[in-house]
């Protein structure tokens, strides 16, 4: 099986996400680190915040960083594992709320339960942003 | 902008302000679209963009530069670096090129340091004593609101209390005050004085960041109506919206330069960012709190009048009562005179024609800032249902509601008597 990095470089749509874990720094992290849940967006995901957004925190890694980490947990966890009103506590540290069945905060889980090496990768049609 | 569903998927809102509810489902703004409010609040935003080129320059020079100085009798007195200093933003040679305008200080802005309202060239010290310069008090204000209302900025003020921040604060505060025995001493005899005060200068540093970005939106704002690109209130709302997410990553840190030495107070490595440590703290410390100010009308604690939990103070721009009353706080009557000193020509005249005419000029500029920053509020919603919520012709009429949910939970906050929202939906309201 392959790490959740290995995953996301060599599955179709993820270019975005993976440059910018790449530009955060948080390759090796996700890499050899674990067990980790990822909410991974689709390249659509990114596409659809407004112009400039992505740019600027590719540009400031640090902050790039805070945001990515807010679409991991620090557990193993598939898609039977959380149920509605549930909160995951992301590894940025705010919490993740669990609205609806098939749903992570305000985003659709488009493909859940990608079974890597070191955890588990849930497809999303959106970027979380904490608050 | 999307065409919202909501109007059609749910049963009409029975909020006190449901129209206004409804208009934000529509993609709209708490301000009413019409073309008088266009003008009034892109005038408006020139007007308060050129004083804040001077706010954020002065911020980040106190924070910098003028630092623990003991007797800051200069601060205001920016220096020629500061104001040719680049905006990160805006200008040429900017690190990333986010809005048109130049990177130095607005030419309004140094010819009104140079002449004032005297319009005479004197020296910068005798304009200062006549009080004749740009009102850094208010700025000062601002930063002391977001620095007071301790509870609305968790992740900053937890690292302002770590060791790490401490560690940060004592090297700077050993380097700046180097070769000086008797301030190091007092530092040695008190500490958590100077501690306190190197976190208050954080906060400078805060705000001067947030506010750098700001100022070319808002000059922005200004060209794209004059060129005849921004025709709706709404437009305007959607032009702050996209700002902020675009910028949303931008890094909060505090630097302290000695000399050509700079010291890292809180590294961009700490990660934090404008939206969540600046922006949002900023809107509700400023916007909706701040705190009884002083000026002709006195508060009553005993009776009452000042609530006992400062997250249910209501002193910010979207509840004042702007009879001027003298003061840096709110209503900002310091700042609605250094916009008085930018005013565009068509919101001169427009003042001219209602109520008092020239005689209350500051008056009807402090109402059109309200109505202005109504819609910077709106935007402010709306860019956090973007974020946090759903879009606006979501198909699912779940998302729709949690929308309204959010929208109606958002407004109950100008319910209580004091909130302008409802006077602002009229144009009498001058």
């Amino acid at each position: 099986m392959a790490n959740i990095v290995e995953i996301a470089t060599n599955t179709e749509g993820f270019s975005t996400l993976v440059a910018a874990v790449q530009a955060a720094g948080l390759v090796e992290a996700l890499a050899t680190g674990g067990p980790f849940t990822v909410f991974a967006p689709h390249d659509d995901a990114f596409a659809a915040l407004p112009p400039g957004t992505v740019q600027t925190l590719v540009d400031n890694p640090p902050q790039l960083a805070r945001i990515l980490k807010y679409h991991v947990v620090a557990d193993k966890l598939f898609q039977a594992d959380w149920s509605i009103s549930q909160t995951l506590t992301s590894l940025e540290g705010s919490p993740i709320p669990i609205r609806a069945a098939l749903e992570v905060k305000n985003a659709s889980v488009i493909a859940a339960d990608i079974e890597a090496d070191n955890g588990v990768i849930h497809v999303i049609d959106r970027v979380l942003l904490m608050g | 902008m999307p065409t919202a569903t909501s109007s059609k998927t749910l049963p009409p809102s029975s909020h006190a302000f449901a129209d206004i509810i409804h208009r934000l489902e529509a993609g709209g703004s708490m301000l009413p679209d019409t073309p008088d409010n266009l003008k009034q609040i892109i005038g408006i935003y020139k007007a308060y963009a050129v004083p804040m080129d001077f706010y954020w320059r002065g911020l980040l020079y106190i924070s910098e530069r003028v630092f623990l100085n003991p007797l800051p009798a200069f601060k205001y007195f920016i220096s020629d670096e500061y104001l040719d200093r680049p905006n990160a933003y805006a200008g040429d040679n900017a690190d990333l090129r986010i809005w048109r305008g130049q990177a130095d200080a607005h030419p309004e802005l140094r010819e009104f340091m140079a002449k004032g309202e005297l319009k005479r060239k004197l020296p910068k010290w005798m304009h200062h004593l006549w009080h004749d310069r740009i009102n850094m008090e208010f700025a000062e204000a601002c930063m002391q609101a977001m620095f007071w209302h301790d509870d609305i900025n968790p992740k900053f003020n937890a690292y302002l209390d770590s060791d790490a921040y401490k560690a940060n604060a004592d090297g700077a505060i050993r380097a700046y005050f180097k070769g000086n025995p008797a301030m190091l001493g007092l530092y040695k005899l008190f500490p958590d004085l100077f501690l306190e005060q190197v976190k208050r200068l954080s906060y400078y540093a805060n705000l001067g960041l947030f506010w750098e970005v700001m100022a070319p939106v808002f000059f922005e704002m200004s060209d794209l109506y004059d060129e005849g690109k921004l025709t709706t209130v709404p437009e305007a709302m959607d032009f702050l919206v996209n700002g902020i997410f675009a910028i949303a990553g931008r890094p909060i840190y505090h630097h302290l330069y000695v000399g050509d030495e700079c010291y890292e107070i809180i590294p961009k490595s700490e990660g934090f960012t404008w939206l969540y440590e600046a922006a949002l703290p900023y809107v509700e410390a400023v916007f909706y709190r701040t705190s009884p100010f002083r000026g002709t009308k006195s508060y009553n604690a005993q009776a009452g009048q000042v609530p006992s939990e400062p997250k249910d103070f209501h002193y910010g721009i979207l509840y004042a009562d702007l009879f001027p009353v003298g003061s840096a706080g709110i209503p900002p009557t310091l700042l609605m005179q250094d916009m008085l000193h930018f005013l565009p020509d068509y919101l001169v005249e427009e003042y001219q024609q209602h109520t008092r005419g020239a005689d209350d000029t500051l008056i009807q500029l402090g109402v059109t800032f309200q109505r202005s920053m109504y819609n910077v509020t709106s935007a402010v919603i709306q860019a956090l249902r973007t974020a946090l919520l759903y879009p606006l012709d979501d198909p699912n009429p779940q998302h729709l509601k949690a929308n309204r949910d959010f929208f109606e939970q958002q407004l109950d906050r100008f319910q209580r008597p004091e909130a302008r929202l409802k006077d602002i939906q009229q144009q009498t309201y001058r």
